[in-house]
């Protein structure tokens, strides 16, 4: 019977397959997608995750976890796994599988969506399953930890710098997709603020009125916010506060950044814990709905399959779909950051070692089907709405015509009057050139939610949709800025010891200045860039998080061999080769390419002839240009460590023997501590 | 309708839903203390609210991206 099961389950993913593979040039339902990508995660979960968890972890539930042996209380506490299920989960899963879909829909749906689901399945499933249970066999010892203990101190401290640097892109990138979504949309700018006095007022009530009552805070403030999003519109609409609340992508990038830099100072009651709860809830409830959605609506596909843009001359960004669809898509596929989070908190809650199998690899895929909606979400607009949304403004011209004639010159319609009748729906005065992913996913989350629960309220939920993006946006920048703070400390203390005094209050803000001012400088340059600053931050995002997946799975396949079982490496090697091909050919291209809107270095080159003739403002191309010489050499940089992980971790696989044994040894068997 | 057993499912939810959250629970947290280390006295929910923090976010928290 379950044979038979199985067998169907494998059907209904393979004819899936099938259909997607065979309707070329005419649309096809979401179902088709949703089925072939659920059907080949159910088999892979069964299958491929169990022979990880029996043969290549041996999962052994006599042994004793972290959880139970050092309970605590309070971070080693051992947890229900479907309750941690949805807490790794929730830390994993945030606005990188939502976006990077999104942008990689100008080659059409099709390749994005392999990439998603094969990618899962053999890459990110597999490391977060791994390096999960290595932590939870170190007594929950963090990526870096373990990177420096298995591989070498020279390899630790090249992951610190993958982390940094990672982070220093990810706050910047995020950053510039609110700044795209809320220039000159008065109802996203007064939403989005009025979550910081509710944060606050959260805060005040669980730390000072009514101490640790944090629900109570927390259902008032998700209250409060249903507030801000409806007001919102009626601000909007105000003569006297609807101008007040227009701002420009350069007014709301210093905003962002002055945040960042007061969240990371002040204590976390204030402003981090409140939003962190209020982000989680919401995005657990949003990301629910958009399922049932889905489901209940059943929407049509109107994209292509395959876009001819998969020749790299995409309007969204520039560059091939190899290796650019495999940096595009991170999170959702394979996502280095999340090692960070498998060896973080969650390792520190499993109450038995088999429970790691359905919260590593199980949360993983749940992530992946969040990025496949987002697919779906941005395939089911008009093609021509989908471009002229994400397309920059430097190739749409400033003109409602322009951009009709740019859109045709793509091959594809955009009636007259469309895209204002679209802004006018969801409550915008203009949806053009507005890249970065989140107006286009809120577009087509508007029009899923608003075919399934009600068509009158289009506007609210467009707005609805960019208040759960911005909102856990925020939450990232202000925690990230927080992080890097402590890590720039850590790192400057060996400089000058009393910059390595969390405590010490001058410390604590030059290091915070120094990390909003390095995302802020980013952020800036996207904000400021005639292409769009997207094509050329997020393939830096994109290369920057599958090097920490390099640097992850490199510690993973280590941890493999340390434990004895050399024999089936290849389930973390097979992910590792196919990331340092995609990392290394796409940095490359983004250094050399012979294409300016791909290479930065041609870029520059080109920028220089048009100032020698005089074509642009002096100023403004010396930016340029330097702005292109760190580009190109951050690439270098993230180019030379990823080799540089790779060779030394090879190197202690070739000269390493158990050293590992020594790590493991620490978790006796449950038998002798019951003899015991 | 039984009244109490409503209110032990409800409580059964909220924490539920905070440990989904990673949010504090005071009672399992004296629960917890009651059974493992009956000598120690229980901390007040302020204190315990406060030494939660510095542990959960004191070296900065990873929400990814």
């Amino acid at each position: 019977m379950p044979t038979l099961l199985w067998l169907l389950v494998g059907a209904g993913g393979a004819i899936g397959w099938g259909v997607l593979a065979l309707h070329r040039g005419e649309t096809v339902n979401a179902a088709w997608l949703i089925l072939a990508a659920v059907g080949s995660y159910l088999v892979a979960y069964r299958f491929y995750s169990r022979f990880i968890a029996t043969r290549v972890l041996a999962l052994d539930d006599t042994r004793i976890t972290p959880a139970v042996r050092l309970s605590n209380g309070r971070d080693f506490v051992p947890t229900s796994r479907w309750v941690l299920f949805g807490h790794h989960f929730a830390a994993i899963a945030g606005a990188g599988p939502l976006v990077g879909p999104v942008l990689a829909a100008q080659f059409g749906y099709l390749p994005g969506t392999i990439w998603i689901v094969v990618g899962v399945i053999l890459g990110g499933a597999v490391q977060d399953f791994v390096i999960l249970t290595g932590s939870l066999r170190r007594d929950g010892k963090s990526l870096g930890q373990m990177a420096k203990e298995e591989i070498g101190p020279v390899t630790g401290l090249l992951a610190m710098v993958a982390i940094l640097s990672i982070m220093v892109i990810l706050l910047a990138v995020l950053a510039l997709i609110i700044v795209k979504a809320l220039a000159q949309s008065p109802w996203g700018v007064f939403t989005l603020l009025c979550t910081v006095p509710i944060a606050f007022g959260m805060g005040f009530w669980m730390k000072v009125w009514r101490p640790g009552k944090t629900v109570e805070a927390t259902i008032g403030g998700l209250l409060l916010l249903a507030l801000a999003l409806v007001g919102g519109r009626w601000v909007a609409a105000s003569p006297t506060l609807g101008p007040m609340f227009t701002l420009s992508s350069v007014t709301i990038a210093w905003g962002i950044i002055g945040y960042g830099f007061i969240a990371s100072v002040l204590p976390v009651w204030m402003l981090l814990a409140p939003r962190d709860y209020l982000s989680t809830f919401v995005k657990i409830g949003t990301i629910v709905a958009l399922a049932l959605g889905i489901m209940i609506t059943l929407p049509t596909l109107h994209l292509p399959a395959v876009t001819r843009f998969v020749d790299g001359t995409g309007p969204v960004f520039a560059g091939s779909v190899f290796p650019f669809c495999f940096i595009t898509i991170a999170c959702g596929a394979i996502s280095g950051f999340h090692a960070l989070v498998a060896s973080g908190t969650t390792p520190k809650m499993i109450a038995t070692e088999s429970d790691a199998r359905v919260i590593g690899y199980g949360a993983m895929i749940m992530e992946s089907f969040v990025a496949v909606m987002a697919m779906c979400a941005a395939a089911i607009l008009d093609p021509g709405a989908y471009f002229a949304i994400n397309a920059p403004l430097a190739l749409l011209g400033g003109t409602a015509e322009s951009a009709i004639h740019a859109v045709q010159q793509w091959g594809f319609t955009l009636a007259p009057g469309q895209m204002e009748a679209l802004a006018r729906s969801v409550g915008e005065t203009t949806l053009m050139a507005r890249t970065g992913g989140a107006p286009t996913l809120a577009v087509g989350m508007a029009q899923i939610f608003s075919g399934a629960f009600g068509q009158s309220l289009t506007a609210l939920w467009y707005h609805f949709a960019i208040l759960f993006e911005a909102l856990f946006i925020l939450t990232t920048i202000d925690a990230g800025t927080r992080v890097g703070r402590f890590m720039f400390q850590e790192l400057a203390g060996h400089a000058w010891e009393p910059l390595g005094r969390t405590s010490w209050y001058p410390s604590t803000v030059f290091a915070s200045a120094a990390i909003a001012a390095a995302w802020g400088w980013f952020l800036l340059q996207g904000v400021a860039d005639p292409l769009g600053g997207i094509n050329s931050l997020w393939p830096l995002f994109g290369i920057s998080n599958q090097l920490l997946a390099v640097v992850a799975l490199a510690v993973g396949t280590t941890l493999i061999i340390r434990s004895g079982r050399a024999r089936y490496v290849w389930i973390t090697l097979l992910p590792l080769a196919w990331l340092l091909i995609v990392t290394t050919s796409a940095s490359w291209q983004k250094m050399f390419h012979a294409n300016q809107r791909i290479g930065f270095l041609s870029h520059k080159a080109k920028v220089a002839a048009d100032l020698a003739a005089g074509l642009v403002d002096p100023a403004k191309g010396h930016q340029m240009m330097f702005n292109d010489t760190i580009d190109a050499l951050l690439c270098g940089v993230f180019l030379v460590v990823t080799w540089a992980v790779v060779i030394s971790s090879v190197k202690a696989w070739l000269g390493g023997e158990g050293r590992s044994e020594k790590g493991e040894a620490r978790s006796e068997k449950r038998e002798a501590m019951v003899a015991g | 309708m039984n009244f109490p057993r409503l209110a032990d499912h409800l409580s059964l939810l909220a924490g539920t839903a905070r440990r989904i959250v990673g949010m504090p629970d005071y009672p399992a947290y004296c629960a917890h203390l009651r059974s493992v280390h009956p000598e120690r006295p229980l901390p007040t929910e302020r204190q315990y609210f406060d030494e939660y923090l510095a542990s959960r976010y004191g070296a900065g928290t990873s929400r990814c991206c």
